[in-house]
């Protein structure tokens, strides 16, 4: 019971520290911030440089597919911070319960993205394709950027769905609990991050009509 | 979040611990927000430049939400807001240097 005297001396045994290892998430995202930002600069000098191009490129989006994903990943955001109330009052069940549900809406994503992206290859549209070759200059720009961003996003989903997985594996073990958590909350933490980024994603490439 | 439960784990902990019913408060702010920005955009399309800056603005109005309740930035200590704040300058400085250059050509 010492956690709760608030009084755990430095070298009690306790070999974890959750406020360092929250705060070294903090840092971690903001390098991941800082990776999308600057290739939303890049989409915006070149879209200030296309305007019309990128205009017409983004008609081809399918905008209720954007959205559909937006939603799911809002709610699976919901989902994982419910998680971490869950586990802090010491219900490990619901606590898994709520993560396999995220980790359910990621794969529900990524076979929404799955059948996006093949329709735009089945369309030639994927860089080196032939119809991607023959677009205006502004076009080919906006697929490529279209491909890269939303790959790495997708990136980002695989591999906070795996960093979910394990979470749910450590909390099955007990070896995350009501006083030991800051697994699920740096899990939490990474998903969050990677709704925000769809947050901007979504708009930018599917909306701005 | 006058539960019973809650306050005895706050003083317990010294954390928040955020209830159910704000996470659904939460997420119904931010699907109302998905449903203004995808109408602004598809029935506004005439607007052009004007949609492009309220979708900017609604999606960083979410982001903020994210950050502040999901992300629990509202109950962390004041130096994680005032780090994220810095790299929102940095950023934003970046962001305006660019455009700067851009529109001096």
């Amino acid at each position: 019971m010492e956690h709760h005297s608030g009084l755990v001396l430095p070298n009690s045994g306790h070999n974890r520290d959750a406020e360092a290892s929250k705060l070294g998430m903090w840092l971690f995202l903001f390098t991941e911030f800082l990776l999308f930002g600057g290739l939303f600069i890049v989409y915006m000098v070149y879209r200030m440089l296309n305007p019309e191009a990128f205009l017409t490129a983004s008609y081809q989006l399918n905008v209720t597919l954007g959205a559909m994903n937006t939603v799911v990943l809002l709610v699976s955001s919901m989902t994982i911070a419910m998680s971490i109330t869950a586990i802090q009052q010491g219900n490990s069940k619901r606590s898994i319960q709520l993560l396999v549900f995220t980790v359910a809406a990621s794969l529900v994503f990524l076979v929404i993205k799955y059948f996006e992206w093949s329709a735009k290859i089945h369309h030639g549209l994927f860089p080196g394709m032939d119809v991607f070759n023959r677009l205006p200059h502004g076009e080919g720009l906006f697929f490529y950027l279209y491909f890269f961003m939303t790959g790495l996003h997708a990136l980002h989903i695989i591999i906070g769905a795996i960093f979910i997985v394990v979470v749910i594996f450590r909390t099955k073990n007990g070896l995350l609990n009501a006083d030991n958590y800051s697994h699920t909350e740096n899990a939490g933490l990474y998903w969050h991050l990677v709704d925000m980024i769809w947050i901007y994603l979504f708009p930018l490439f599917y909306l701005i009509h | 979040m006058k539960n019973n439960t809650e306050s005895h784990d706050e003083s317990a902990h010294g954390t928040h611990i955020t209830s159910n019913k704000e996470h659904y408060s939460t997420l119904a702010a931010l699907l109302l927000l998905t449903v203004l920005t995808v109408s602004i955009s598809v029935f506004g399309a005439n607007l052009r430049s004007l949609t492009v800056a309220t979708a900017m603005l609604i999606a960083t109005v979410k982001v903020i939400v994210v950050a502040y309740y999901f992300m629990h930035l509202k109950f962390e200590k004041k130096i994680y807001t005032w780090l994220v704040l810095l790299v929102i300058v940095l950023f934003l400085s970046f962001l305006i240097l660019t455009s700067i250059e851009y529109l001096n050509r």
